[in-house]
């Protein structure tokens, strides 16, 4: 499975998303889910996935798909393959 | 002292016998660990009055322990003529059995109601013997059935696609009303009216009477009987009073006469809604707090049920932050389209405060001997499949 394959399987099952709802640009606006308890879920998943913990900071900024995929990225976690 | 009548699984005859006798007597389930020397030694608890003219059924207390349960007869029979006149039941010649008479429902609302009328009884192994069950339910005419929701599943399994037109009524109770299944039952009793009959053992067992059509959500049970009263007591408790409840009970080695003015926890939630019916919130410990909201099980397996077409159970659990929880049991195991649903169910009825710790499921849930789930096995349970798991 690749990375963003295993990332879009982490959002759905965070925010319980319909896979049709999925894209990288997903915003957090556009999803009812992404509460605050949404935002420490997702960032748990993240660790459990990636193996990288999400600052405060960092969690509380993301504001889109795209944004956590360019955080992991700047972490060392390639999503070049998909 | 008082009688003890073994339970002989598909002969009522002694308890016929018993209750044309005047000496008290209590039904010990076929099946289950309570021994008639731990139900004599309880029984020391409670006045001489009560053992004449009485009669004794056990119940699970709040604990999962038995709780002696002590009936008037006569406020027994009062309350099946009553029963039978609100429920519009003259038309009914027959009552076929398939619940064991040791419990409460099953000996009130079925054999009791059918020696109080002149009504044929008809006894059955239920589904110990499904293939008789299915032949008796066929050659019915005329015929009243009572059961518990959990049977449906059993219904399902045993006797695929069999039909009983010959069953005019259908009756519910001890756990949830099986609304979101009207169709399915329609199909299989085409010509049955079907109730909730919400109760509880202590009140022996009938507070409420609802028709399925009365009302769409499962945890409305309806309007109070005449007689009864409800109430929301402390903290939201459903308590009633009643002319036909239990008199006295034994509980965790402790024997209590009822005042006829005391008002008596049903075990559950619930609220007044419009119209004087009552809509249950959940059972006592069903309704609590999850990071500072207030979370009703019944509710979520409510929702839940509107998506799964199978048995949805919770049993409660604290997360890893020490926060009060609980996980979804389904039952049988659910197709991945089946806990999208699920999972999609809770998304849009709930917030995530109220979402599970985890979805699981078993292909069947433990039983108690009289149908209902063994709820105490459910957190043990061995073989259970994880499905979904919440990250907080």
């Amino acid at each position: 499975m690749t990375n963003h394959e295993k990332l879009r399987d982490l959002i759905i099952d965070t925010f319980l998303l319909e896979p049709s709802e999925y894209s990288l640009e997903l915003r957090r606006e556009n999803v009812d889910t992404w509460d605050s308890l949404g935002i420490v879920s997702m960032a748990v998943g993240v660790h459990e996935t990636f193996g990288y913990h999400f600052t405060p900071d960092e969690a509380t900024g993301i504001e889109s798909v795209a944004d956590i995929v360019r955080i992991l990225e700047s972490k060392g976690i390639s999503f070049a393959e998909g | 002292m008082v009688r003890i009548l073994e339970e002989t699984p598909g002969d009522p005859t002694a308890i016929d016998r018993a209750w044309e006798e005047p000496e008290t007597f209590c039904v010990l389930p076929a099946k289950g660990d309570v021994s008639a020397q731990w139900v004599r030694a309880q029984w020391e608890l409670l006045p001489e009055r009560f053992e004449r003219d009485h009669f004794a059924l056990l119940t699970s207390g709040s604990t999962g322990a038995p709780k002696l349960v002590v009936g008037e007869r006569c406020r027994a029979e009062a309350l099946a003529r009553l029963l039978h006149e609100v429920q519009d039941s003259e038309c009914v010649a027959e009552a076929i059995l398939t619940l064991p008479l040791s419990y409460c429902y099953s000996f009130v609302n079925q054999w009791l109601w059918a020696r109080v009328v002149g009504r044929r009884l008809v006894p059955t192994l239920g589904f110990t013997d499904p293939a008789r069950l299915a032949h008796t339910l066929e050659a019915a005419r005329d015929g009243m059935l009572c059961l518990v929701g959990a049977q449906l599943a059993l219904f399902e399994e045993h006797l695929p696609g069999r039909t009983f037109p010959g069953i005019v009524r259908l009756h519910f109770a001890g756990g949830p009303f099986p609304q979101a299944r009207l169709e399915r039952l329609a199909e299989r009793f085409p010509n049955a009216s079907v109730f909730n009959n919400y109760g509880c053992a202590e009140a022996m067992p009938r507070l409420t009477l609802r028709r399925a059509e009365e009302a769409d959500e499962p945890l409305d049970v309806g309007r109070p009987l005449p007689g009864v009263e409800l109430r929301r007591g402390e903290g939201g408790a459903l308590e009633f009073r009643s002319p036909f409840g239990a008199v006295a009970l034994v509980e965790e080695g402790r024997g209590r006469v009822l005042d006829p003015e005391e008002w008596i926890p049903t075990g559950d939630h619930g609220d007044a809604v419009q119209g004087g019916s009552w809509r249950l919130a959940g059972r006592k410990g069903d309704v609590f707090k999850r990071f500072g909201e207030k979370i009703s099980l019944a509710r979520i397996r409510e929702s839940v049920a509107g998506a799964f077409d199978g048995e949805v159970q919770t049993y409660r659990e604290v997360d890893r932050m020490g926060e009060e929880g609980f996980s979804l049991l389904l039952s049988p195991t659910p197709s991945d389209e089946d806990v999208r649903a699920v999972l999609l169910a809770l998304r849009r009825k709930h917030p995530r405060t109220h979402w599970p710790l985890r979805v699981e499921s078993v292909e069947r849930l433990p039983r108690l001997p009289n149908g209902k789930v063994a709820l105490g096995e459910l957190e043990t349970l061995e073989g259970k499949t994880l499905h979904w798991k919440n990250r907080i």
